[in-house]
């Protein structure tokens, strides 16, 4: 007052000073000590989308490709961008080097190797050529029906797959808008991919809604916390994951259809290597994936396929729940709650079962073996969904066959195996003798999604049991002399491990 | 011919299954991979393949292990038989028991009591014992010897002596017993070595009388024993054995025991956690789960199959040991196993840390001391030489590494044990009380559970357990330190007779009760009978008034009983399983520190007292907790416990009701004082009393470091009686985390203390000292004047008595009050304050002049005392020349003072 207004800011800051810094010093660390990680923290900010519902008052869009020029006439790059994106290509190319697994392949390997869902087959619906129309429903594009469809046009991508925020947004066989859609009204409402948009075909993979992943499903669209932490407990979306990392590329990978995994989302992305409070917890982090226990089952909600007996397909069985029986199809056995198959997983693939690759039908082939073992510093303990199948192969040639399935003259309307064989054969160019059986095969499916609260993750006695009962882990199959937690643990330098191994889409 | 062969073939291949099943079923329960296999011998040490006679365990086992020393150090065997006492002066204080183990101690429960050797009238001998009893006992000890130390065998049998008859129930006369036609019950190695021993088989041979036979039933479908098809004895099937007689391998799998075994008597333990827990499993053999509502499992109460409320929410498992793998044996292990021998590091010479003379494997599979290790309990219970030879909680656990959020954590590890924050509450449901003044249509007592919806049967699903906090009490360790801890209070009635008192046998009540077809007696109906319908629900089953306790005591005496009363005791049950991790455990300071405080939650004993008895703890406790017994307008009765008077004082809790009103008094006094005194003096100078205009001048009163000093102490103060409020009354501030509130009390009671130190340098090393000290001349006087000046002169516009100046700043009244608020009020608060926080690092310092129950109010009054004083003072500063020039000079050093051509000026 008498000495002016700075004598009293300077009395209030020693003040402060006086009894800040020995109560901060002492009394803020204890309440603070607990905590040990942030990982709201490390959410990536998405951009605040551009309004565009002024942009179309005069537009009259007819088609899919319509609504595409107009998007490329403001983004001109993304057109450029997705072109390259595998959301759009389905293809990844890679040097004979690059391929994991010894191959002895009908049609030889040739440099580019292609996979993808383009080129590479599978143990449900097969293969997606000849039988465009079914598959591509689910392509970031316009009209891809068969080997012809131009991928040099931009106009042919389809930005409202992702971007639509309306909700409304419906594709059809192809991939083109169903006829209902109201394109204008969906472009004035574009926006950051939502749940809805990803989960539009990733929640249905495999011909319909749970189907393939046991992880990724229509609940997670509106999830609970208990079946999803993060989307339902945080509201995340997928792409607070799977982060946008310029040009249309987004993190995440699937030893389903790529055989390698550059690029992977990972847990630490977000949270602390050694994120439990109990040390003893922490001592797993290098050896067990976050997963295995903090996704104790798949497919919590929805019933996840997790057997397809093609064999049975094309007769008239008195079975009318479509979830043990189709014509089309054959048998399926469906399970909900699934405890998951575990196995070391380094985040790639010891090999990977390419269309030509002639295999040993007297066992089952797995199609997609993930890579690691004990001794690989880099491979924790993964949860997997193995789906298993019988699907059709060549006695003589000892390949797998990839049937012509969906449209005229295919499996399904004709429910002729060998013309199916012969005209999918011919599709890739595969030789065909006529004499098909069945074979069994298998697909690992990492387990990542739905993982639930931390209450309901694993507990010790899940896999270390009393008196060495079995648990959920086969310690001999792992590789161990039996139980860790009298055995000891793997003797491993893990301190040679990278950061991040194992991750998965 | 072939048809017949086929036949056999057929039953071949069943038997090559059901063998081929058992030995599947066996092997995945890990069997110790090194016992060899052995021959199954007689009591005469032949084989019982060739003698057809049972296995005698003593002479099978003792071919390597050396069964009598285990039988003779196994308390679970001896179950008192090597301590017993003449009737009466057994340490439990019950006129009839005899021991301190399951053999003479009487279990209210159970009922059923071994009577002394002589009495006339018997509940059991020793044979009615082993029946009734031998559930519970692992064989040996008073199953084979007599109290005599002769073999039961070698007795000569008579109907008069109670070791070698037993009570006929239809007659009520005792009749001969000969063991040699019964057998006795040898130690059973099987019951506790083995994965899934026959109980049951164990069990009904035992309750038939079978004793000879009850071992070998253990082992009753593991395929190499079954009971004989004409119904006497067991016969040995033959493939279970090798070609020289020896059981072949695996056939019986030997193990060091599983949780499991040791659940088949002390209460329900689930190892198999993927099958949910159900009400089934809980039966009348889990006597630790019925007592304590402790159940031993891994498994999420989440996903048991109980019907337990708030079940969803409840992801803790039922025990974090058992989740975590570990098993009863790790804690209760045998106390020479020298793969867990470590002895009490006081033991050790100081300058060994390790004592590696230990046993060898070899001696330790010989001889394995089969008295387990065993933690505190609160009895004087049989081998009490063996207990807190368990590692405790602290033994494995450090405390201090996950413990550093909680204020004080060395005082509240030296007053609460792990188990009363760790087991905050109990899920289940357990025993409260047990009635046997009356009893039910079975001839039972009636037990009446905690917590059940419904009818209050735990073994019906429909009831919903709604679960119960366990009662903290004070329990002793053998340094004799008390320290809190869980239990369940059992609460017992019951009806004894004559002199020296017995209860009254439990066929006699059915004696009183029923008639000869098994009906309640007309009497007991019309006396019990609340509604007329002509039966007895359990609600009317109760002896609430005279007229039905007359009715019963009548029948009594009917019987011959003389004197029938209604006694009744309280039996404490620790409770140190079911134990939880951090989340789930008891961490807001303000459960306990609190006017609603865990240590004085109050337990209900009963729902209501039969024959009006209060019941009181029983003699062989060794703790004695002090509290209230609370009786409700129900009749339910409540023991409330109270910590202040065991010494305890919890901040928070505990406050000493006299002072908190003597300083709100105290704090009033002054307010209103204060109000009085400006409210005069601003009507005195709105009604144009006459303020002295004199002369005044500008003073440097207050160098920059008195000034410091001063503001740092009065922001100190301010701040530590707002955070002494906090931690006084948290119930009242319930905004302010306690557990943030106190570190912070704590920081700014020690700026207090370097603030009052570097002062008092700076005021003795500057002899400035002085003007806080008082001039003993003529002070009386000088007081007084300042006082009138206060009370009168300051409404008048009287100038102030004394002139304030560079070396007197302060009026007598002011040196007077700031020698007691420096030199006694803060010293004293600074020394209970350090005493308090000290508590924790040298809790011999507080205890040794009396404990916080003494210092803490007193750190209390004086904080009142500091309130009532800064009150005060900021009024008093109003009061110099003019309201704001005292405060003005305190910040800026200089203060505008009146000069009197006397010299006389103040301000306080």
């Amino acid at each position: 007052m008498l000495h002016g207004k700075k004598n009293w800011i300077i009395g209030i800051l020693i003040t402060l000073i006086i009894f800040g810094i020995p109560i901060a010093l002492v009394a803020v660390p204890r309440s603070a000590s607990q905590q040990i990680d942030n990982p709201r923290a490390h959410l990536p900010k998405h951009p605040v989308p551009t309004d565009h519902s002024g942009f179309f008052e005069n537009a009259d869009f007819k088609t899919g490709q319509d609504v595409t020029e107009a998007c490329l006439t403001c983004h001109p790059e993304a057109g450029e961008d997705m072109m390259k994106n595998n959301h759009f290509t389905w293809t990844h190319e890679y040097t004979l080097d690059e391929v994991p697994g010894v191959h002895d392949n009908v049609l030889g390997l040739k440099e580019p190797v292609k996979t993808g869902k383009k080129y590479t087959l599978n143990n449900f619906c097969i293969t997606i050529k000849p039988n465009w129309p079914a598959c591509t429903a689910c392509h970031a594009g316009y009209g891809w029906e068969d080997d012809n469809f131009d991928f040099s046009d931009p106009k042919n991508i389809d930005c409202l797959a992702c971007h639509d925020n309306t909700g409304y947004y419906v594709k059809a066989k192809a991939g083109v808008p169903a006829k209902s859609v109201d394109l204008v009204n969906i472009a004035k409402h574009v926006g950051n991919p939502t749940r809805l948009n990803c989960g539009a075909c990733h929640f249905r993979g495999g011909g319909g809604d749970a189907v393939k992943h046991g992880d990724l499903d229509n609940s997670l669209i509106y999830p609970t916390r208990e079946l999803d932490v993060h989307m339902g407990g945080e509201d995340m979306v997928c792409t607070d994951c799977h982060r946008y990392e310029g040009n249309h590329v987004f993190k995440g990978r699937s030893i389903s259809v790529s055989l390698d995994h550059k690029n992977q989302a990972h847990c630490t992305d977000c949270h602390s290597e050694t994120p439990h409070q109990d040390d003893r917890l922490n001592m797993h982090t290098k050896t067990v994936a976050c997963q295995t226990c903090h996704i104790p089952t798949f497919a919590r909600k929805e019933a996840t396929k997790t057997y397809w007996d093609w064999s049975q397909a094309g007769k008239d069985l008195p079975i009318t729940n479509v979830h043990e029986y189709l014509k089309i199809k054959g048998r399926f056995v469906y399970e909900r709650d699934v405890v998951p198959t575990y196995a070391w997983y380094n985040g790639g693939i010891k090999d990977r079962y390419l269309v030509g690759d002639k295999f040993d039908p007297s066992k089952e082939l797995v199609l997609n073996p993930p890579a690691g073992d004990i001794n690989d510093p880099n491979a924790k303990i993964w949860p997997f969904k193995v789906h298993h199948a019988t699907q059709p192969y060549d006695k003589k040639y000892d390949i797998l066959l990839t049937p012509h399935t969906y449209g005229p003259g295919g499996y399904w309307s004709d429910f002729d195996w060998d013309k199916a064989l012969r005209d999918g054969a011919a599709a890739f160019g595969l030789p065909y003798s006529g004499d098909y059986g069945f074979a069994r095969t298998a697909m690992y499916w990492p387990t990542t999604h739905m993982v639930a609260p931390k209450e309901d993750a694993l507990q010790c006695n899940a896999c270390h049991t009393p008196d060495g009962k079995p648990g959920r882990l086969d310690w001999k199959a792992l590789g161990y002399e039996g139980d860790p937690m009298i055995y000891g643990s793997r003797k491993v330098n893990l301190e040679t491990a990278n950061a991040q191994p194992g991750g998965q889409q | 011919m072939t048809h017949y062969s086929f036949k056999r073939y057929l039953g071949l291949m069943a038997l090559a299954l059901i063998l081929g099943l058992a030995t599947l079923g066996v092997a995945s329960a890990q069997p110790s991979p090194i016992h060899p296999s052995f021959p199954l011998l007689d009591e005469d040490g032949v084989n019982v393949l060739d003698s057809g006679k049972p296995i005698s365990v003593m002479q099978t086992c003792g071919g390597c292990h050396d069964s009598e020393f285990i039988e003779k150090h196994s308390f679970h065997s001896q179950v008192g038989l090597n301590e017993m006492f003449p009737a009466g002066q057994a340490p439990s204080g019950r006129p009839w028991d005899t021991s301190k183990g399951l053999f003479g101690l009487w279990d209210p429960i159970t009922y059923r009591y071994l009577s002394p050797p002589e009495d006339k009238t018997i509940d059991l001998t020793t044979a009615g014992w082993i029946q009734v009893y031998g559930t519970h006992h692992a064989g040996g000890g008073p199953a084979v010897t007599s109290r005599s130390g002769l073999p039961l065998k070698d007795l000569e049998v008579s109907a008069d002596n109670p070791e070698t008859s037993i009570l006929n129930p239809e007659t009520g006369e005792l009749e001969p017993w000969n063991w040699k036609e019964s057998g006795t019950v040898e130690m059973n190695c099987f019951l506790c070595h083995m994965p899934d021993p026959n109980n049951q088989a164990r069990i009904s041979a035992l309750k038939k009388g079978d004793f000879g036979w009850a071992n070998t039933a253990t082992l009753v479908g593991t395929g190499i024993v079954q009971p004989s098809p004409d119904g006497k004895g067991m016969v040995y099937n033959k493939d279970a054995f090798d070609k020289r007689g020896n059981l072949k391998q695996n056939a019986l799998p030997i193990q060091s025991p599983s949780s499991s075994n040791c659940g088949q008597c002390h209460g329900e333990v689930q190892e198999d956690v993927t099958k949910a827990l159900s009400y089934r499993d809980l039966d009348e053999n889990d006597w630790n789960t019925l007592r304590t509502g402790q159940i031993f499992s891994g498994q999420r109460i989440s996903d048991s199959a109980l019907n337990i409320k708030g079940k969803s929410e409840l992801k803790r498992s039922w025990d974090v040991h058992a989740e975590r793998n570990l098993k009863c044996t790790d804690c209760h292990f045998a106390l020479n196993n020298p793969a867990y021998y470590d002895p009490p590091k006081e033991l050790n010479p100081k300058h060994l840390v390790f004592e590696p003379r230990r046993p060898d494997i070899a001696d330790y599979l010989q001889k394995p001391i089969h008295d387990f290790a065993r933690g505190a309990v609160t009895k004087d219970e049989v081998s009490s030489a063996f207990v807190t030879s368990m590692r405790r909680c602290e033994s494995c656990h450090d405390y201090k590494s996950t413990h550093s959020w909680l204020p004080y954590e060395d005082r509240h590890a030296q007053k609460l044990s792990c188990e009363a924050c760790h087991i905050p509450a109990m899920h289940a449901t357990a025993i409260q009380q047990n009635d046997w003044t009356v009893i039910d249509a079975d001839g039972k007592g009636v037990l009446t559970y905690r917590n059940i919806t419904g009818d209050g049967n735990p073994r019906n699903p429909y009831n919903m357990l709604e679960g119960f906090k366990p009662i903290l009490l004070p329990r002793y360790d053998t340094q004799g330190n008390l320290k809190l801890a869980p239990f369940n209070l059992i609460s017992s009635w019951y009806w004894v007779y004559g002199d020296p008192a017995r209860p009254v046998r439990q066929m006699d009540l059915k004696k009183a009760f029923f008639d000869e077809k098994g009906n309640y007696k007309p009497e007991i109906v019309s006396a019990f009978d609340i509604n007329g319908d002509g039966r007895l629900t359990k609600v009317e089953l109760r002896i609430d008034n005279k007229e039905k306790e007359n009715v019963v005591r009548a029948q009594l005496e009917s019987l011959g009983l003389s004197n029938p009363r209604i006694q009744a005791e309280v039996q404490p049950y620790s409770i140190s399983h079911d134990a939880t991790w951090g989340e789930y455990s008891t961490q807001d300071c303000t459960a306990c520190h609190s006017d609603n405080s865990r240590v004085s939650d109050a337990l209900m004993l009963a729902s209501y007292t039969p024959g009006d008895v209060t019941p009181t703890l029983v003699g062989d406790v060794n703790m004695e907790p002090t509290g209230d017994l609370i009786k409700d307008e129900s009749g339910a009765l409540y023991f409330k416990p109270n910590t202040a008077k065991e010494g305890l004082y919890l901040p928070g809790h505990d406050r000493v009701k006299w002072i908190d009103w003597l300083g709100v008094l105290m704090l009033l006094g002054v307010l209103a004082g204060v109000a009085v005194h400006g409210g005069l003096r601003m009507y005195s100078a709105a009604h144009g009393a006459i303020t002295h205009h004199g002369l005044t001048r500008k003073l440097y009163l207050y160098t920059f470091y008195e000034r410091f000093w001063h503001w740092t102490q009065a922001i100190a103060i301010i701040l530590l009686i707002l955070t002494g409020i906090v931690i006084h009354r948290p119930d009242m501030f319930g905004a302010f985390d306690m557990g943030a509130v106190v570190p912070v009390h704590n920081v700014l009671g020690f700026l207090l203390l370097f603030n009052a130190f570097f002062a008092l340098f700076y005021f003795l090393a500057g002899h400035s000292i002085q003007q806080f000290l008082p001039e003993p001349k003529g002070f009386f006087h000088q007081a007084l004047q300042q006082a009138m000046f206060y009370g009168r002169g300051i409404f008048k516009g009287e100038p102030h008595p004394f002139e304030k100046n560079e070396k007197r700043k302060m009026n007598p009244l002011q040196q007077m009050t700031y020698l007691v608020i420096l030199n006694v009020l803060l010293p004293l608060q600074i020394i209970t304050g350090i005493l308090i926080w000290g508590a924790q690092r040298w809790p011999t310092l507080s205890d040794a002049i009396g404990g916080l129950r003494y210092i803490a109010p007193l750190h209390t009054f004086i904080a009142w005392s500091f309130a009532a004083f800064v009150i005060m003072h900021m009024y008093l500063t109003t009061t110099g020349h003019t309201p704001l020039a005292a405060i003005e000079g305190m910040i800026t050093g200089w203060e505008e003072v009146e000069v009197e051509e006397g010299d006389h000026m103040t301000t306080v």
